[in-house]
């Protein structure tokens, strides 16, 4: 695609998104929809770091998410401070994380490491869930309602919330852009593609992955602050969920186009909507039918091409893209 | 003056499998040095072990002095030993041009070692290859990206693995010219190969291996008609 | 003697493993399938759980003949990111199918011996653990003689050691890898019904043992029974221990740190093959 064509493209979207919400119910619910979209986006983009870039299928990228959402909400429940700071001590903790987790998961492939990014995600929800002096347990923690306003990252409208989304999504596409053309993007690459070549000509393997892990952890765990504003409400089975987190994030970035800098974009497009209509048509009828949709939608995809996800994002790709 | 590279006592077992028994050899500075030997000798072994991609049972690797025995190979890359892969470990993925700019990260931004890619791509004569996607090219080709990736990490001393391997007479002339200008250029050189000719006449010394044991080392001429050697590659009758 | 009843437990993840090459993430959940079976057993028939636990074998191994048939086969050859997807796809929908029939709430048995310990020495020793004990070790024991008497037990073994040559010698390898399947997921469900005396069931139950097979799977070697059977005694060891030494938040990092201290150190585990 010609780069002029590209970036036209993209200036338009960027129009698109911003002129949207204005077309739309400030409360509705298309507008909470679409920050539903833009925040897994997000998400999944910083997963797309790892699960993309470094060729490392985390499914415990949860963990980061939960200890971002527990980590800002903690502190301002117990010492009132504003969730924009708390954002910051919970990024680390993500980055602190991601750092842990990698050292012994350095030399793991394929199942092996999707096992223990998957323990490590449950771990977190066990732990979440027995440490209820610091977290409140199984019943969870609500964020304390203020008079609503930027400062206090609280919104009594949708609109705000899509801007702010919109923001982070901007700001996470714009990180892995960066890292992709960057010294870190072409050693990952070059990781990716044969390790013990990379090794030879100098690349510092385990140095390299951990940097995209922790980058990747501490942008999961801000994301998990933006949730946490969002909802007002959560518990550790929603926010540490094996399918509901660690499982979508990755299924959107691998049908969108894993590795991709839209591939995430598109897949949350995609995807999102989809399961909240299949929450819509089934939520009323028993608990976990929407998940059972979800899960058996799994599935089918993966024995309809079980040559990857990824060849349905490539031809999803291709007819999207059209070049 | 002392060596560039010596290599002292050098042993690695694998189990059972003693692959290197006891090699030593200082290499000097500006050298082209052969390693032959009959297949499975141990030569790639000895490369492998070299960079750091195995680590030495027993013995000392000196490069400039410095011990390198032990150390993970990107260290050992950064210090100036940087070898080519026998069966050709490209990223298959990549343009031709990414593949050799990720040696030049080593020491440099993206936008030099791409400047610096480019230069080294001309080198081994494929400048006009440079977009096309590295699993798209023929084996020879390849090879020679392998080579112009190496050099872009700017090495002292470049170890090469049959990199001749797929070349016609004509690429394999060219290729000798190509060696022969880099180490007047300062670079020093390990190579191994089949094709004996050339070998024996670009080698300032060959060193031979069988079974992992060093069995010769000396210029060309006295390795054809050292016993020992022609015993390893025809048997014992024709010694 | 809690870490037998790990170990049967884990040894159908093992199993598959060995003989296919793909972990299960879904094994926890035919657990929690073999528990309802034998609580809808004594629920409906009356019947002592540790009598049901064989049924409960039996049910769950031909549903996971089914499972194997529609869906497993279907991905060896694929690429293990749809592997993974796939069996984490099938404990989303097994965990919710529950949800949906059996309703989130916790159910218990009561049985005769429930709350009964016997008085050796100084040792007090709890009826059902007991007995879950027993029946594990039986189970272990049938097994045995099935793995290394039986002409299935052999020529699964020879699957899982060299697949090319197995299928040289004329063993049907898809038909192999069906019952090994069946084979494990039908002994996890044998575990489960074996603890339902001292456990409640509900459909959440198998998150609670996720990381605790795992651990034992991997502790003991992916792909080794007789890792599983070590690597169930020392999980069930080092939960007496921390249990004495931690408060309860901790047991399961602890677990957990065990769990990632053997994948990093020694992937293979104690008794395993590198895969």
């Amino acid at each position: 695609m010609k780069p002029s064509l590209k970036y036209t493209l993209i200036a338009l979207a960027l129009a698109l998104a911003i002129a949207l919400p204005f077309g739309l119910e400030p409360r509705g619910y298309a507008t909470r929809i679409l920050c539903l979209v833009l925040l897994f986006a997000a998400m999944a983009q910083a997963w797309n770091i790892v699960g993309g870039l470094a060729n490392q299928m985390s499914l415990g990228h949860a963990a980061f998410f939960g200890i971002g959402a527990y980590g800002s909400t903690i502190l301002l429940v117990k010492y009132g401070i504003s969730p924009w700071l708390g954002l910051l001590p919970g990024m680390a903790a993500g980055g602190v994380a991601a750092w842990l987790i990698s050292l012994p998961t350095m030399r793991l492939r394929g199942h092996y490491f999707a096992l223990a990014t998957l323990a490590f995600g449950e771990v977190m929800r066990l732990v979440a869930n027995t440490w209820g002096g610091l977290t409140g347990g199984p019943s969870g923690i609500s964020v304390p309602f203020s008079k609503p306003g930027l400062a206090v990252f609280q919104f009594k409208e949708m609109r705000p919330y899509y801007f702010l989304m919109l923001a982070a999504l901007l700001m996470v596409t714009a990180i892995f852009a960066g890292i992709r053309h960057s010294k870190l993007g072409y050693r990952l690459r070059a990781i990716r593609e044969n390790p013990a070549a990379a090794e030879a000509i100098g690349v510092d393997t385990t140095r390299t992955k951990i940097i995209a892990a922790v980058i990747s952890g501490a942008l999961m765990a801000g994301l998990g602050t933006f949730y946490a504003q969002f909802q007002f409400f959560f518990d550790p089975d929603t926010v540490f969920s094996i399918p509901a987190i660690s499982v979508r994030v990755a299924m959107i970035a691998i049908v969108g186009g894993v590795g991709t800098t839209i591939g995430p974009i598109v897949g949350a497009l995609f995807l999102i909507p989809i399961e909240e209509l299949a929450n819509q048509t089934f939520s009323d009828q028993a608990a976990g039918l929407s998940q059972l949709v979800f899960g058996l939608l799994l599935i089918v995809v993966i024995l309809a091409e079980p040559r990857g996800l990824l060849e349905i994002g490539r031809r999803l790709w291709r007819w999207r893209g059209r070049t | 003056m002392t060596a560039l590279l010596q290599i002292s006592n050098i042993s690695k077992r694998f189990g059972g499998l003693q692959a290197l028994n006891d090699v030593n050899v200082n290499i000097q500075r500006g050298e082209i040095l052969g390693l032959i030997g009959p297949n499975g000798a141990g030569k790639t072994t000895l490369f492998s072990t070299l960079v750091g991609l195995l680590k030495p049972s027993t013995g000392s690797i000196k490069l400039e002095g410095r011990e390198m025995a032990g150390m993970k190979p990107h260290r050992i890359a950064a210090a100036g030993m940087v070898k080519t892969f026998q069966n050709v470990a490209l990223f298959l993925d990549s343009s031709v041009l990414d593949n050799v700019l990720t040696g030049g990260l080593l020491r440099h931004s993206v936008s030099e070692a791409r400047a610096l890619a480019r230069h080294c791509l001309a080198q081994v004569g494929l400048s006009d290859i440079a977009d096309k996607r590295a699993g798209d090219l023929s084996f020879p080709e390849r090879a020679r990206v392998e080579v112009a990736r190496a050099l872009c990490t700017e090495p002292r001393i470049l170890l090469l693995d049959e990199a001749m391997a797929a070349l016609n007479h004509a690429e394999m002339d060219e290729f000798l010219t190509l060696l022969r200008r880099l180490r007047d250029d300062g670079l020093t050189l390990v190579i191994v190969e089949h094709h004996m000719k050339a070998i024996m006449s670009i080698c300032d010394r060959l060193l031979v291996l069988n079974f992992g044991r060093q069995i010769a080392i000396g210029t060309p001429a006295e390795i054809a008609r050292d016993p020992a050697v022609i015993e390893a590659y025809l048997g014992r009758s024709a010694a | 003697m809690i870490g037998g009843v790990y170990a049967v437990i884990s040894i159908g993840l093992t199993l598959v493993f060995g003989v296919m090459g793909i972990v299960n993430f879904a094994q926890a959940e035919f657990l929690m399938l073999g528990m309802f079976v034998a609580y809808y057993a004594w629920a409906w028939l009356g019947l002592d759980p540790l009598i049901t636990a064989p049924l409960a074998f039996a049910v769950v191994f031909v549903f996971g003949m089914a499972v194997h048939h529609l869906m497993i086969r279907r991905v060896l050859k694929a690429p293990e990111v749809a592997q993974v997807f796939l069996t984490v796809g099938l404990l989303i929908v097994l965990e919710n199918a529950a949800l949906l029939m059996f309703g989130s709430g916790f159910k218990s048995v009561a049985t005769s011996y429930q709350t009964s310990a016997l008085h050796l020495g100084p040792l007090f020793i709890s009826v059902p653990y007991l007995a879950a004990f027993l029946m594990s070790v039986a189970c272990g024991a049938v097994l045995w003689l099935f793995l290394e008497r039986s002409w299935f037990g052999r020529a699964m073994r020879a699957t899982a050691q060299n697949p090319m040559a197995a299928k040289l010698m004329g063993i049907d390898s898809d038909r192999m890898h069906r019952i090994a399947f069946a084979l494990g997921v039908g002994l996890t469900a044998f575990g489960g019904a074996v603890i339902l005396p001292y456990l409640t069931v509900s459909p959440t139950v198998g998150d609670q043992f996720v990381v605790l097979m795992f651990t034992v799977v991997v502790l003991g070697g992916l792909g080794s029974v007789a890792g599983a059977v070590v690597g169930g005694l020392a999980v069930g060891i080092i939960q007496s221990i921390s249990g004495l030494l931690f408060p309860i938040q901790m047991q399961n990092l602890v677990l957990f740190v065990v769990f990632i201290g053997v994948l990093a150190i020694r992937p293979e585990g104690l008794l395993g093959r590198a895969r």
